[in-house]
Parts: structure tokens; sequence; C-alpha cells
């Protein structure tokens, strides 16, 4: 025995014992997105100019970026290390000797007496609700592994951007003209790139311009693009280049909007170095559907241009010369024409064949500086072209966004948006929300500079234009993707986003009044953007959620939003996506966080609450039948947590930040858990329960007892079986911070298990989830927090057959953190004497269940020395859990970062000496139907 | 006493007539009951069969007038006053039991040791 205890604490464990924490919250994963969302958004506008002589359409190409950053807080809470060792202390105690009297369980199907009632917690085998619940779920899943659970998805993405294509494509010549301009790729497109549609894409150039003629182009634009991008183009687009180096782990698709910083990374790419060679980044259309165009011919600086070399060329130009014979005439100078003119010009320039057929030497681009230098022209519409030139010139091309910032073309660009006329401004807007795309983060630290924040905010309340406002908030969600500009927003733009966007888009009302009803929340895509702008924001620490949290009605609104979308049951998209997000942030570290926390600090949390429960539980409260008093006491936490569960009286409606943690916000997160098809936003729900259930306060009592009487737990324990890895990590962890709910312990004891363990590897190859190595982590130590202290749970353990996989991960794992993980586990589970009969049986013995290399101090240098709070660059993160590389290079990278596994395997509720020497060997078991509903009931009366 | 659900149950049944002591404002029985629909039943040591959720005896008060009527420890309720007591939420059963206007309680009970009197002497015939 001396010696085991020994082993239990080598001095790998001693260190972690020393930052014990907990990890109760652990994941707060900030998902942030970047992403000018609109995607291309391409608008004619029809100018008539001052005489009223000429309408032209312009045609401007926004681009789409989507960013999204997600990181991952790993937040340590630290109840003040408790002295605990993961381990239970193997010296032997008179009540560990203890025979095991707990009560065989019978189930039966017996239904005589079946109550409706349903099981507190998980599905009981009996009883009809719960089972119908269950199935239910079960169904659910079944669809997800059919269909791969993303389908639904998928598809509205796609239909979603299939929709904006097509849409853009059809008002606006736009994305022709971008491409055209742009891309070189005319000439050495394949053939999916019809020769129709390019014709297209360039006539829609080509008229606008000169003359007001312009060219029906929309009957039969339309139906080609919407092919084109139907079948090829859209689907191709995410993933290729963008995503594959997000580490993200997103199974999902294409995903416009992936992680954020990631995205960035994508567009940053290439182009700077050698713009031709390089594909990525050109029209997202193109670059996607054409995989082989790899010849580029050499552009002339500025634009770029590609020659056109074939037929189609020619064609195209026929259709075109009636309007050329226009343009030439047309100088700068003149007003109308002149802004078009200019971009006639490079247009030309760009594309020299096609002026040597014109024959029009005149015919040549404005280079950059002459187009900055436009920006100030006196004349409104030559302002206003140049800045859609410049959004178009920087679409996704970070060279020229440099050049541009360089060239002090952003500070401009930012004092446009204060310009009386709309179409200036929004012009300006447009091409900031393309310079404020992409990794460059300089390039948004110029917009900031120049004060561009507090202008986009003035003009986000000055405009009513829609358009404007998506470009505004695009513009700011590719703004605070950068974490040096999150607390800039908050400052300018908190309320402001909040009041102009958030609340009359969520439906909610300060003050309903009677006549008005109800309203649902907008999906808009300016609802989209901000939403997305305020969760990047909100991961920015403790003072940003600080602010968050106190900004009035914002959570109100986001919760009224959430509500509506449960309602509607349209929970997958985006906006519902960054609702849950923020409110998950929001909800990390509020019993620390929030004002007055204090006065609900858990007093017994102060002293070992375990103690402390157990006690005045022998007091009031011997049993349910009075044979068993003893095991009254190993009630104790759970009677703490719920059986006297009574809510704080409430004088006035909650609001605000109290809004998050009122126990009323479970049943919001568990319908989103169950309903919600949308990985992201299931990893967000769960990481609130996380959150909440975290901590020793009252609130979070209310919370894990909530989530119990809510039937929350079969939720969880079902959504352990999901394809993805996150949201299988964060709902691990949820469970291990509500067990802190001694009944919540059992119940997940005995009915998670079984789906805890088969989410483990099996020896060396991995099960077919193939979870990585984080998840595996928090799995082994949601078991290692159920087993803790509960003998009963660690025999469910051996049940379910998990001695045979943590020995094989505790012997073979490549990864250090988890066999250390599955280490403590063993440990744990070994110092159950009463167990041991019944392992030894199994053919075990008690060198499985030491630590292999017992205390190999792996982890004493890390390269990342714990997160210690929310702070944290966002890359840094990504790079951890969610990196996609293959799971070797993974460990062996991880060798090194043990401490911060360590980090995560303490668990919260360690804190009593003694505790280790009682077993609840005779603990009564769960009861399958919760005691109370409404109040606590006596389950053994006197009469 | 197990059952098929759906069958008739046969049960050998006492009747008790316990007289409620007054205690002040009180009446008291002398006995305590576990049990009921929205208990686990597993935790029950008096039953026999562990998904068995009715309402057993678990205490009974030395002298009290619950013994003094011949409640044991480990009788199951069947009924009081005529109220069926198998299918009863604890609280339900509780309230059934401590009526203020009711002096008396008549108890259907069962006990396994009747049972196996009766089964013995049917054996014999």
């Amino acid at each position: 025995m001396p010696a085991e205890v020994k082993q239990e604490q080598s001095p790998s464990n001693q260190t972690s014992l020393a930052m014990m924490q907990e990890p109760q919250e652990v994941v707060e994963e900030t998902v942030t997105i970047e992403e000018d969302p609109g995607t291309p958004t391409s608008h004619v506008s029809v100018v008539t100019s001052e005489d009223g002589t000429t309408r032209r359409t312009e045609t401007k190409v926004t681009k789409v970026v989507k960013t999204i950053t997600r990181r991952t807080f790993q937040p340590v809470i630290l109840t003040e290390s408790k002295p605990s060792t993961p381990v239970p202390p193997s010296t032997p105690t008179p009540s560990e000797t203890k025979p095991v009297t707990k009560m065989v369980k019978t189930v039966t199907t017996r239904t005589v007496r079946q109550v409706p009632l349903g099981p507190d917690g998980l599905p009981v085998p009996e009883g009809s609700s719960p089972l119908g619940s269950y199935t239910d779920s079960i169904d659910r899943r079944y669809m997800k592994n059919g269909e791969r659970f993303i389908t639904p998805q998928a598809t509205s993405t796609l239909t979603r951007s299939y929709n904006n294509y097509s849409d853009s494509y059809n008002d606006t010549p736009d994305t022709q003209f971008r491409h055209y301009t742009l891309h070189d790729g005319y000439g050495d497109m394949p053939d999916n790139y019809g020769s129709l549609s390019r014709g297209v894409n360039y006539r829609p150039y080509r008229p606008y311009m000169p003359t007001g003629g312009y060219r029906p182009e929309n009957s039969y634009t339309l139906p080609i693009r919407k092919d084109d991008y139907g079948h090829v183009a859209q689907p191709q687009v995410p993933m290729g280049s963008s995503t594959v180096d997000l580490n993200r782990s997103q199974p999902e698709r294409f995903q416009p909007e992936p992680y954020g910083l990631e995205d960035d990374r994508r567009s940053l790419g290439p182009e700077d170095e050698e713009p031709y060679d390089l594909e990525p980044d050109y029209s997202t259309a193109n670059r996607r559907t054409l995989p082989g165009r790899t010849i580029r011919e050499p552009l002339r600086n500025g634009p770029r241009v590609r020659g056109y070399e074939d037929p189609i060329e020619a064609e195209l130009i026929d259709e075109r010369h009636p309007y050329i014979h226009g343009m030439y005439p047309a100088p700068l100078a003149q007003p109308e024409r002149g802004s078009m003119a200019s971009l006639d010009r490079m247009g030309g320039r760009r594309s020299p064949s096609i002026d040597s057929i014109r024959k029009d030497p005149r015919w040549r681009d404005p280079d950059l500086p002459e187009v900055i230098a436009m920006l100030g022209h006196p004349i409104d519409p030559v302002k206003s072209n140049a800045a859609a030139y410049l959004q178009h010139l920087c679409y996704e091309n970070d060279k020229i966004k440099k050049d541009v910032r360089q060239l002090k073309g952003i500070p401009v660009l930012v004092s446009l948006l204060d310009h009386p006329k709309a179409e200036v401004h929004r012009k300006a807007c447009g091409a900031l929300r393309n310079i404020s795309y992409g990794k460059d983060h300089d390039n948004k630290v110029a917009i900031k500079s120049c004060d561009g924040i507090p202008a986009l905010i003035r003009l986000l309340r000055k405009t009513n234009d829609m358009e404007v406002r998506e470009l505004i908030t695009g513009t700011l969600w590719n703004l605070s993707s950068y974490e040096p500009l999150k607390m800039v927003i908050i400052n300018h733009g908190l309320q402001t986003m909040t009041n102009e966007v958030i609340i009359p888009h969520s439906g909610w009302e300060h003050e309903p009044n009677e006549d008005s009803k109800p309203r649902d929340a907008e999906w808009t895509t300016v609802f989209k953007n901000t939403s997305g702008c305020l969760r990047n924001v909100s991961s920015d620490g403790a003072e940003a959620r600080r602010r968050l949290r106190e900004c009035e009605g914002l959570v109100d609104a986001l919760l009224h939003a959430l509500q509506s979308a449960v309602g509607k049951k349209d929970m997958d998209n985006k906006s519902v996506e960054n609702c849950v997000c923020i409110m998950r942030n929001l909800s990390y570290h509020v019993h620390k966080e929030v004002p007055g926390a204090e006065k609900f600090q858990d007093p017994s949390a102060l002293q070992a609450p375990g103690s402390a429960g157990t006690q005045r539980k022998k007091k009031d409260d011997a049993g349910c039948f009075g044979g068993k008093k003893a095991k009254g006491r190993k009630n104790g936490e759970h009677d703490k947590n719920y059986d006297t569960l009574d809510l704080p009286k409430r004088t006035e409606p909650t609001k605000g930040f109290e809004l998050l943690y009122q126990p009323e916000v479970v049943r919001l997160y568990l319908s989103l858990l169950t309903e919600s098809q949308n990985y992201n936003t299931l990893e967000a729900a769960a990481g609130a329960l996380q959150n909440l259930s975290a901590g020793q306060w009252t609130w979070s009592n209310y919370i894990r007892a909530t989530v119990r009487k809510e039937k929350g737990l079969p939720i969880l324990v079902e959504l352990l079986r999901s394809d993805s890895d996150k949201v299988v990590r964060a709902v691990a962890i949820a469970l291990r911070n509500l067990s802190i709910d001694r009944r919540n312990k059992d119940l997940i004891g005995s009915y998670a298990m079984r789906d805890l363990v088969s989410n483990l590897p099996s020896g060396q190859q991995r099960p077919a989830k193939n979870l990585e190595e984080d998840t595996v982590v928090a799995i082994l130590n949601t078991i290692h927090e159920i087993i803790t202290d509960s003998s009963e749970n660690a025999r469910s353990l051996i049940t379910a057959q998990a001695i045979d996989k943590l020995v094989a991960i505790n012997r073979t794992s490549q990864s250090a953190r988890e066999t250390k993980a599955a280490s403590h586990v063993l440990q744990t589970v070994w110092s159950y004497k009463e167990l041991r009969n019944a392992l030894t049986k199994d053919g075990w013995n008690k060198t499985h269940f030491q630590p292999i290399a017992a205390g190999t101090p792996k982890g004493s240098k890390s390269c990342k020395p714990g997160y210690d709070d929310t702070t944290l660059p966002l890359m840094e993160k990504s790079q951890d859990g969610y990196s996609t590389i293959d799971q070797r290079d993974k460990d062996s990278k991880y060798k090194s970062s043990d401490i911060s596994s360590d980090l995560q395997e303490r668990e919260p509720l360690k804190n009593d000496t003694n505790r280790k020497h009682y077993i609840r060997s005779n603990r009564p078991t769960v009861s399958l139907v919760d005691a109370c509903d409404v109040k606590p009931q006596p389950v053994d009366s006197w009469v | 006493m197990s059952f098929i659900p759906g069958q008739p149950v046969t049960a050998v049944v006492q009747r008790i007539e316990i007289l409620k002591l007054r205690d002040g404002d009180n009446l008291i029985l002398g006995f305590s009951i576990g049990g009921g629909i929205d208990q686990d039943p597993s935790q029950n040591p008096f039953s026999e069969d562990k998904a068995d959720k009715g309402i057993y005896v678990t205490r009974v008060s030395e002298g009290g007038p619950a013994e003094v009527a011949g409640l044991r420890v480990g009788d199951k309720i069947m009924q009081v006053n005529g109220w069926d007591m198998t299918m009863v939420t604890h609280d339900q059963a509780r309230k059934r039991l401590t009526k203020k206007k009711e002096d008396v309680v008549r108890l259907l009970i069962s006990r396994k040791s009747l049972e196996e009197v009766v089964r013995q002497s049917m054996m014999q015939r």
C-alpha cells in the first residue's frame, strides 16, 4: 500500500497538484468569425448624373471574407487547489472495508406503477416518458449519422451562397467585372467556365461604362451563372484553399465562415509574394473552378489583367463595340464620364489583347496612386467610382491592400465615410470592408489609427440604408478579428451596435406594450455581421465580458433572439451560432466577474463542500428507508444542491446580465442541443452549460440541478456520440462540471459511462471517430471526476469494459497527456479495494493500474504555460485544440505541454481531505425518478 | 409479491386500524413510511421486488399507536381508508395518512410473513 501511495504522489503529480485548479470552465472558446458576410455583394447602381443625362451602372464587388477565429480559453479556474490528489488514497480506512451494501437496482419492464414522471436525468429503461424523449433523440441522432449530420447545414450554406452569387450576377455585372479586370484568368480557363459565361462576364463590364445603354444582361447571364455556381464553383470554394490550413476541425463543408483568423490567413498569402502563381485568391469563383489554371501571364502592375487569348474575346468585343465608341472620347475631366472613364481606361490597360483589338492606344488603367487621388476629387461620382474601383481591386488581393495602405489611401476612404452622399460613403465602406479583410492586420490597424472605427459607428447610427449597414457591420466584423482592436470596437461601438442592430433585429423590446405582439428575430445579414463582431469582441478577456454583460439590452436581446430561434425551430444559421457563442463567452467566469457575485458564493464550498453537505444531510434526513441511516450521508452533496433547492425570490424581473445564469437559460441551451444541427452551435451551447455549471456559487448549484430537472443529462450524453470532435469535447467537460452535483455524478456514472468509454480509443487503433487528443483527455478527465469518490461509478466503469481501453491507452498511447489522464483513472479505480476482487478476476493486477512511466515529468517545461485566462492570442489556441494535423505529430508536439493537461485533469471538488477516507460503498443508487420536481420531497416521513 | 403487469394481483392482506394519538395540534400515528412512485424503489430494503414503488412502513415507534395496532416495520401499505396506496407518490401517501379530520386510519397491509403463513397452510391442505 505504501508503495502505491507513493506512486500516486509521484513528482509529476505533485507539481500538478500545486496547480490544481479546476478546469471547470474549461473551454471558453470563442469562435470568432470574421467575415465579410455578405459575400460578394455587387450592386448595380444606376446613377443619374446631375445633368440627368447619363445613367450608368456601377458595379462593385464586395468580396466575401469570412474569418473565424476560434479561441479556446482554458481558463483555469482555481478553486484553491484543494489538497487532493487525483487519486484517492489507498490507506485502508474502516469505511473502505465496509461491505458494499448497496442494493441492487433492478430495472424491470414492469409498467404497472409507471409514473409519467421521467427519470430525473438519464434515460431510464423503464418509464415511458423517458423513453419517449430518448427515442426522439435517437432518431435525430440516427439522422445525423445517416446524413453525416452535415447535410442540412451544407445545404443551407450552399444555398445561401448560391443565392448570393446568382443575385450578384443578376443585378450586377460586378463580379464579372471583377473577374475580368482582376483575375487574369479567362484565357486559360478550363471548360467549366463556359465561354458563354465568360462572355457574360465580360459584357456587363463594358456596357455600363460609357454609355447609358445598359445591356439586358440579365436575361442571359442569370441562368448560366447559376449553373456554373450550382455545380461547380460553389462547392469547391470553401474547402480548397481557404479552409485547409485552418486547423479547425470543421468537418463541415464549405463553411463560408470558417474561422476568422484562418481565413485571414488564406487571403494573405501567396499574392504578396508571387501574385501570379498562386491561384488562391483572385475571384473566388473563378479560382475554384479552375483547378488547372496555372499559367498566368504577367500583368502590369497595379491592376492585373490577363490577356484574353481566345475567341471569346473577339466575340465580346464585337458586342461591345458600340459602346466603345462612346467611351473613347470621354476625358477624365468630364464629370459624368470622368469617373467612369478612369475605370475604363484601366480595363483597357488590363487587357492588352482587347486593346489591340480595339486599337485604341489611349486605353489605360489609372494606377493606384491615381485612383487614390481620385478619392479626393471634387466631383462626387468620381470619388465614389474611385472607391468602388478600389474595393474591387482590393478584393482578396493583399498586395493591393498593402499598397493602398502605403499610399495612404485608407485615411481618405475613412474620411469619405462622413460624406453626405450615400453613393460615396457606401462605396468607401465597401472598399474598407475589402481592405479590412485578411490576415494582414496592418490594414486593420491602419483603419483604426485614422479613427475609422468611430467613423464607421457614426455612419451606422446615421444611415438607414440596409446595404450600407451591411457593409459597415461587415467591416467591423473583419476588424474585430484582430485582438488589439476588440476593445476599441467595444469602446466606440458596443452600445451603438446593440441599439442599432442587435435589439431591433432580435425582436426584443424594452417595454413590451400590450398591443405589440412579441416579435421574432430577423436573421438579417446586418444582424449576422453584428453578432459576429460581438462574438469576436466577447472573447477579449474579463473586461470585454464585463462591458458586454453590462451593455444595456444586449443580453436580453440575444436571449430573446435565441428563444425565438428555438421557437421557430430555426437554429442552424450563422446568426444563432454567433448569439450562442456570445452567450457562452459571457457566461464564462460569471461566478467571479459579475457584480455582487461574492454574495452568492457557496459558503460550504469554502470549507470542503463534500463534508459540509454530508453532515447536514445526516442530520436532517436519515435516508429513504429507515433501516439504512448510514446511507443518508452519502447523499450530502446532492441534498445540498438539489433537494433544498429554492431559488432566491425575485422581486422584479431579471434583466441584463443576470439573465445569463438564471436557471431558465438551461432550457434554452438544452433546446439548442436537442435541435440544432450546427456543430458550432452545439458546441457553444454545451460550452455555455459548462461555463455556467462551473464554480461554486449558488447559481451554478441551481444550474447543475436544473440541467438534471430539465432532463438535460440524457441530451448531453447522447451528444457524446456526435461526429464532431469538439462537440464531444465540450459535452464531456460539461458533464464533468455537472457532476460536481452529487446526484448528477451518480446519474452520469450510471448512464453516461458507456458512451464516455466508447469514445476512448481502444489501444492504438482509434475508434471510428478518431477523436483528437484533447477530446480523449477531456473524456478521461471526466471519467476520472465521475469515479472519484464513487466506487459505484468506478464499478460501472469496469462493467463498461473500460479497463481494457484504459490500460491500452496507458501503455501504448502516443500522447503523454492521454497516458497521464488514463493513468489517473486507473489509479483511482485500483484504490477502491472492494473492486479489486472483481478486477483480479478479470485478469488484471496491480501493475496494470500503476502509472507506466511512473512519474515521467514530461510536462515540466511546457511550451505553453497553461491557459491562464482568456486573453490568449487566437492563433495560439488554434494550434492547440483544433489542428487537424496528424495525431502523431500532435502528440509529439504535446509531449512538452503536459502542464496544461494537468490543469485540466484537476477536478473541481477535491478539497476534502477526509473525504478520501470514506468510500461510498453503500451509497444508494440514484433514484430513477428524481424525488421532486417542485419542492423537495421527504423520502421517509413520520406520520 | 411480484406480479405480472396487467394481471390481477392476489395479495394476502391484513386490516389494521390505528387510532391516532393526539399531541397538541398534531395527530400521531407512530410510524414512518418510505417509498412511493416518485422514489427510488431500489433503495427500499423491505421490498422483494426492487422495482416495487409501493409505500412501506420503515419505522414504528415503540409503544406508539401503530405498534399497538400491530403494524410492523416492512409492512407494505396497500390501502388507507380505502384509498389505493400502491400507485401514489410519497407525499400523497403521507397526506392520506395524516388527515387532521380523521382520528382513525384503517390500513390494508401486506406482509411477507403473512403470505408465507398462507402459502404454507394452503400447501398443507
